[in-house]
């Protein structure tokens, strides 16, 4: 078991978003849970989670995009890890967007249904990862 | 075409009499002309005014008329190009058609040829025009199909899959335990959404092909409008929607497929209370007028935005903003104005966002032609004493 991280996930379908998070609590993580983007948002901000997963398609429109910009444009969430989730239909290289590229600026994209295992061991990859990046900085 | 704006047409023509004549004799056929005496300066206009038909002389001093055809297609591919020559032979016009012309004009011609190759110009550039309208709607609708596939279809899909997924990993685990009976009741409740939506579609695609209404028999609208009430009643009070009827004394008679008018009905007083809010309400009414039978089924509830209105009633369209709401298949609308039309019959709506919305139906009223009844004489009297 890797360490302990709040994961936010936002999803308009609440069953997703209920499967998903017990699986994640399972592995010892505190999961929050938001149906909208101004809902995630708004958690984002005031719960510091240590990764996002955001679902694309919401309300008939690519508003999880819209969503991830608004986080990055928050100075404090700004490098947060975010996964992007769809059932939509795509090919996937247009989700991989280097983190660096502006307009699509979230990390990683898991087609619907996600694979819960790859999806769970990326999320502590990168958790683990920025963990290590800021002790770094402290040290 | 747009009646507020003729079209316009473009002469370019050294020739000032031809000109001059081509301006008189096509705005009295309601065009706008405008003239040019060489191409630099007709191409100029053609790329300001977007003309809907080009008329050009083949010989030229400066820019050729052969030049000028090709660049007027550059410009706009939609535009119809007509040569005007005193030279005509077989190798200019042949010239000219590869060129991109559609039509020929040999001169000296009559009032009367200029307007029949004009206006036959025309008319093919608004089949043209139509035919692409066409296909861009049908790319439309494609690139709906495949939005509508993935989330509204994949949506209870992966729902379930990833119940099943959890399930299987961490049945054992006493979290996981404890919400089992819950997960497994989300799951049939996901597939039956799912089958719904499937029944929809292909209701739909079977009506695509051909038409669902098979019989026609007089049907009194009244009587399945009762009925859908009674069996939703229960739904409606649920969400604490009153649901009324309005319905006259006298039968409302049309010639119809009974099961077709029923799933009309249904899907508009179901999609009345759903779209609806606490202590809001749904009347259905029927009215029997001279010559048609007027159903509307009216709701306090949520509205839609205007600028969905025209839009409501496409294929795999709902009104955004919803997801919280209800899930619907966005194919209840379109089947219903589908049954409609099999009807000789006609769906509207009006709505106020925030306020609510009436659709209404109009079907033609079936006349009776045995002998009336007693109900049925006081009809045709009230008809009578109203033509």
């Amino acid at each position: 078991m890797t360490d302990r991280a709040t994961i936010l996930i936002v999803d308009d379908d609440p069953d997703f978003t209920e499967s998903l998070g017990s699986f994640l609590e399972a592995r010892g993580h505190r999961v929050m849970r938001a149906s909208n983007s101004d809902q995630g948002i708004e958690l984002a901000r005031t719960c510091r989670p240590q990764a996002i997963v955001m679902d694309v398609m919401m309300r008939e429109r690519t508003e999880g995009f819209f969503a991830i910009q608004e986080i990055r444009r928050t100075p404090d969430l700004a490098d947060v890890p975010v996964f992007a989730v769809s059932a939509i239909y795509t090919a996937e290289q247009d989700f991989n967007v280097t983190p660096d590229a502006s307009w699509l600026a979230h990390d990683e994209f898991f087609r619907k249904p996600v694979n819960l295992d790859e999806l769970a061991r990326r999320i502590e990859a990168r958790i683990a990862d920025r963990r290590e990046e800021e002790e770094a900085r402290l040290t | 075409m747009n009646a507020s704006r003729p079209e316009t047409v473009v002469v370019i023509d050294d020739d000032r009499a031809i000109r001059l004549s081509c301006e008189k004799i096509l705005a009295r056929s309601g065009y706008e002309v405008v003239c040019f005496e060489n191409g630099a300066l007709g191409l100029e206009a053609v790329a300001d005014r977007k003309p809907a038909l080009v008329l050009v002389d083949l010989k030229m001093p400066g820019i050729s008329g052969l030049d000028v055809i090709a660049r007027v297609r550059e410009i706009d591919p939609t535009a119809v190009v007509i040569v005007i020559t005193g030279y005509a032979s077989v190798e200019s016009a042949v010239d000219a058609m590869k060129a991109g012309a559609y039509d020929f004009l040999p001169k000296p011609f009559s009032p009367d040829e200029l307007r029949l190759v004009a206006d036959r110009g025309l008319e093919r550039r608004r089949l043209v025009l139509e035919a692409r309208r066409g296909e861009l709607e049908r790319e439309l609708l494609k690139r709906r199909f495949v939005t509508f596939v993935s989330h509204q279809l994949k949506s209870p899909l992966v729902a379930v899959h990833q119940y099943l997924e959890v399930l299987r990993r961490l049945g054992e685990t006493e979290d996981v335990q404890a919400k089992r009976e819950m997960w497994l009741d989300r799951c049939l409740e996901r597939t039956r959404e799912l089958t719904s939506i499937i029944e929809d579609w292909l209701t739909f695609a079977s009506l695509e092909q051909s038409s669902l209404s098979r019989t026609r028999e007089t049907v009194d609208v009244r009587i399945p409008i009762r009925k859908l009430v009674e069996g939703y009643e229960e739904i409606a009070a649920e969400q604490s929607v009153s649901l009324t009827t309005n319905l006259p004394a006298n039968p409302c008679p049309v010639n119809g497929d009974p099961t077709c008018l029923t799933i009309l009905f249904d899907n508009l007083i179901i999609n009345a209370i759903r779209y609806n809010r606490p202590g809001g309400s749904v009347t259905v009414g029927a009215e029997c007028r001279p010559g048609e039978v007027v159903v509307s089924v009216t709701d306090t509830g949520i509205g839609i935005p205007e600028s969905y209105l025209s839009m409501l009633f496409d294929e795999f369209f709902r009104v955004g903003g919803r997801s919280e709401g209800p899930s619907g298949t966005g194919l209840g609308l379109p089947i219903s104005r589908r049954i409609a039309t099999e009807h000789g019959g006609v769906i509207d709506v009006h709505s106020v966002e925030g306020a609510g919305s009436t659709f209404t139906v109009r079907l033609p009223r079936h006349e009776v032609d045995t002998a009336p009844e007693d109900t049925g004489a006081d009809t045709n009297r009230e008809k009578a004493s109203l033509s």
